[in-house]
């Protein structure tokens, strides 16, 4: 620790002396409050709350941690290569954007940095990651001013731009998972079998996919959204230790059901049952974790319900009435876009207009 | 008795370092210095001279023309010197009284214990003469100016225990023995001078034995009501305590009594049956001394007019440390230890000054750590948490993660506010709500981003009334104009 301390003070100062180097002085500062905290005090109140935003985001990265592991069981040792792309580009056009800004690092990226990976197909090639990445943090993110006012998610505008952008990889990189014994953890990569998506096959051919491969992750997916389990269990942690606020996934989730519910008793060919749209494609995921991200999600509490709400039906009729089956990625993207809107129409309403007259 | 509490506020875990149920007298200081304003009311003129001798309990400032209470020499002695200090950021007068002899602590006269048979008038002129009338918020009201408001116009009045605060003086210890009966004594006879208030009394609704105790007491008393709260932080304000209780909307920006309502502590409610029923002047306060940088947390019986240097001689901890008075969340620095104890002390805490950096902070397990989230450890444990000054965190950019509208007590949205202020300080404000804001600084607290949430609304609206804002603007589309020809104080309306 001392040694760390000593090394960290030498660097310091080393950067601040060289011309060449001084600004760069954000990096070295970031990766200073990372390892030794602050040592600024209060003013009023005398005391803080523990919490501050590195643990906020260590807590979400600790959640992802099942669907992480089991996206390396299921998709083979290449998952952490396409994980370590994610970080290393997303983390240079950080790192270049505070530089040139003059504005401290900050930790967002290191949430969407793991998301990011986790969203894409298996079979992904590592420059398309590469693409992705800086493309998502580019435009969702750094063109709105940085962490804390973009207005999408940065993840999925990358992820979405890479799927329009080369559509033709989107059908072909649907991997067969590993599945028993030791898995993908002692292999690179899956064989380059490729097969349907549940939610392609219910489209297609109205096939059902068994409820316990779509809870353990057995069938075809993106890399972290197949292991259901885990991400439900890590959803319910983030919920318990008040870092996402509930009302969004349960708003989102309930409403699919109920709308799918209906809709599968009027139009069977186009809605799937209910159970199965929840445990399908990307639905889990995004409500727990991307849907909640709290920077694109409404900040009103009234405007939260509406927000998952309208999720839900979005992504319900996306994947009954259209050609993207994955309906939660376009769902949550366009209902980021609205978030602004809803917060506003909120607030208009619960704090009136003072008239000039009083 | 139904449990009453208010949306948002935050229930403080048990800090390390409450008091303990134990009570000391300290030890009679050389000298002590007396500033002429303590509580509610205006500064008064001393009314003796340097030189004079002075007995303990005299009256040494009073002025029956102004919105005033006397103030009373606590010890016996000799007047010393006449000076101004600066005192909590106001230039006062202080009257120093070098300690001499003691002859006794004169008695109010016509005080007794058989206070029923006085006239009211007779009563509010012991409350008055006993400097009592001073305490809380807005005074005790008298019919010697003693608040903005008469005894008779009082509709309720709300006596509390809540509390909420990090650091409360212990009830048990208030209430112990034969002070339990002296505070129901206080409750009849404020109830005797305020025929039409209906007294509401809040108690912390952990505190059973008490609350049973004064339930069977107190069974015979008409317009009389118990509610056991949840002690939330900041329950204990008069703006949360009112709609809680009450459930009328509080004037923000106004005080209680401007509808009304006096609210008053147990500390005053006992001393006003000291004063009425022992004839005792107000000289002594009970102060606690809370936090982990005392050496003993116990209370303590403290002369006003002691200088904190000899109350807290020999029982600070060493290094450094920050003393704060009354509230971890909103008190002032006590940096300047020659100072004197006045009538509104109640607590003393002392934490910590850290800014040591810890390794890894963020990423403690934090047996010790306070949280409004639940990721620490101490979540789920029910140790002490430690406090200290460190900011635990660099100031980011707001993630709108919510938690402060969620725990602010009056309902806005700090982020919101703080928001528009960044993009100009101008009318604007008023509609989100921001003289509504109490400054209870608990948005601050719990930001993750570690935003200054408290001190820039704070900032903000004292520039609005430099730039002449008034304040009733936020109140008016809140409140039915009728009820506003009732407000009593409130004159610019339009
Ligand atoms: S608590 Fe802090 S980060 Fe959260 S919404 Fe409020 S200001 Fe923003
Ligand atoms: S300081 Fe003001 S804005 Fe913040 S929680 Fe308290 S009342 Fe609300």
């Amino acid at each position: 620790m001392k040694f760390l301390r000593k090394i960290l003070d030498e660097t310091g100062k080393f950067v601040k002396k060289t011309p060449a180097l001084k600004r760069l002085y954000p990096v070295f500062e970031a990766t200073d409050e990372f390892f030794f905290g602050t040592d600024k005090t209060t003013i009023l109140p005398h005391v803080m709350d523990g919490m501050d935003i590195k643990r906020y985001m260590s807590f979400v990265i600790i959640a992802l941690v099942p669907a992480t592991i089991a996206g390396v069981y299921f998709y083979g040792l290449r998952v952490l290569a396409v994980i370590a792309v994610s970080y290393a580009f997303g983390g240079l056009v950080e790192v270049t954007f505070s530089v040139c800004r003059r504005k401290p690092l900050y930790e967002g990226f290191l949430v969407t940095g793991l998301i990011f990976p986790l969203i894409l197909p298996p079979g992904i090639p590592l420059w398309m990651v590469a693409i992705g990445v800086v493309f998502g943090t580019l435009f969702g993110k750094e063109v709105f001013g940085g962490t804390g006012r973009n207005i999408f998610n940065p993840a999925l505008v990358g992820r979405v731009f890479i799927s329009l952008a080369f559509p033709e990889f989107f059908t072909t990189m649907w991997q067969k998972p590993f599945w028993g014994g030791l898995g993908g953890l002692i292999k690179f990569a899956p064989d380059a079998v490729t097969s349907a998506t549940p939610l392609v096959n219910f489209k297609s051919a109205h096939f059902l996919t068994g409820y316990s491969s779509l809870l353990f992750g057995s069938a075809p997916g993106s890399i972290g959204e197949t292991f259901r389990i885990g991400i439900l269990l890590g959803g319910i942690f983030l919920i318990i230790v008040k870092i996402v606020d509930w009302r969004i996934p349960l708003s989102f989730l309930a409403s699919v059901f109920i709308l799918s519910f209906f809709g599968n008793i009027f139009y069977p060919n186009e809605f799937a049952p209910p159970l199965f749209q929840l445990l399908s494609g990307g639905l889990l995921f995004g409500a727990f974790f991307m849907a909640t991200d709290p920077v694109t999600a409404p900040l009103t509490f009234s405007g939260r319900w509406i927000y998952g709400s309208l999720l839900g039906i979005l992504t319900v009729l996306f994947r009954g009435l259209t050609g993207f089956v994955e309906g939660v990625m376009f769902a949550i993207l366009l209902m980021n876009a609205v978030a602004p809107f809803i917060d506003n129409l909120i607030i208009d309403i619960r704090f009136k207009k003072i008239s000039s007259s009083a | 008795m139904k449990v009453k509490t208010f949306s948002g506020g935050y229930k403080l875990k048990r800090f390390q370092g409450q008091p303990q149920d134990k009570i000391i007298e300290c030890d009679l200081p050389s000298e002590v210095s007396i500033p002429m304003s303590q509580g509610f009311g205006s500064e008064l003129l001393p009314s003796v001279k340097v030189g004079d001798k002075v007995s303990r309990g005299q009256i040494i400032a009073c002025d029956d023309n102004k919105t005033s209470s006397p103030i009373h020499s606590s010890v016996s002695g000799i007047v010393t010197a006449i000076e101004k200090k600066n005192y909590f950021k106001r230039e006062l007068t202080m009257v120093t009284i070098k300690t001499g002899a003691d002859d006794g602590c004169l008695k109010l006269e016509g005080a007794t214990v058989r206070w029923d048979k006085l006239p009211n008038k007779k009563i509010e002129e012991l409350l008055y003469k006993s400097g009592v009338s001073s305490l809380d918020r807005e005074g005790i009201p008298t019919s010697f100016k003693t608040s903005i408001i008469g005894p008779e116009a009082v509709e309720d009045l709300i006596i509390h225990g809540v509390g909420s605060e990090a650091y409360n003086t212990s009830l048990d210890i208030l209430l112990a023995g034969r002070n339990l009966y002296n505070f129901i004594e206080g409750i009849k006879i404020l109830m005797k001078i305020m025929p039409k208030a209906k007294v509401h009394l809040a108690f912390n609704k952990e505190k059973k034995k008490i609350l049973e105790r004064i339930k069977k007491l107190t069974t015979k008393f008409t317009n009389f009501s118990i509610y056991p709260v949840v002690p939330k932080y900041p329950q204990g304000y008069d703006e949360v305590l009112v709609p809680t209780l009450l459930g009328k909307r509080f004037p923000y920006g106004y005080s209680a009594a401007n509808i009304g309502i006096v609210v008053l502590n147990i500390q005053a409610v006992l001393k006003v049956f000291e004063a009425v029923g022992q004839g005792k002047p107000l000289i002594e306060r009970i102060v606690s001394l809370c936090g982990p940088s005392f050496k003993e947390n116990i209370h303590i019986k403290v002369r006003v007019g002691t200088s904190l240097e000899h109350l807290l001689k020999d029982r600070l901890k060493d290094g450094p440390c920050r003393i704060i008075l009354n509230s971890l969340f909103t008190g002032a620095n006590l940096n300047n230890l020659s100072l004197p104890v006045n009538r509104t002390y109640s607590q003393i805490i002392a934490i910590p000054e850290s800014s040591q950096r810890h390794f890894l902070a963020f990423a403690r397990a934090g047996m010790h750590t306070d949280s409004f989230s639940r990721t620490f450890l101490s979540a789920a444990t029910t140790t002490k948490k430690i406090p200290n000054t460190n900011m635990r965190g660099d100031e980011r950019p707001c993630i709108q993660c919510g938690y402060c509208s969620e725990v602010c007590p009056v309902a806005i949205m700090p982020t919101l506010i703080d928001r528009y202020i960044k993009l100009g300080i101008n009318e604007n404000l008023l509609r989100y709500g921001i003289f509504n804001c109490i400054e209870c600084n608990l948005c601050t607290y719990v930001c993750p981003s570690k935003v200054l949430l408290g001190q820039h609304l704070k900032a903000a609206k004292i520039k609005l009334i430099e730039i002449g804002c008034d304040q009733s603007l936020c109140i008016v589309p809140r409140f039915d104009f009728k009820e506003f020809d009732e407000y009593k104080g409130v004159k610019k309306l339009r």
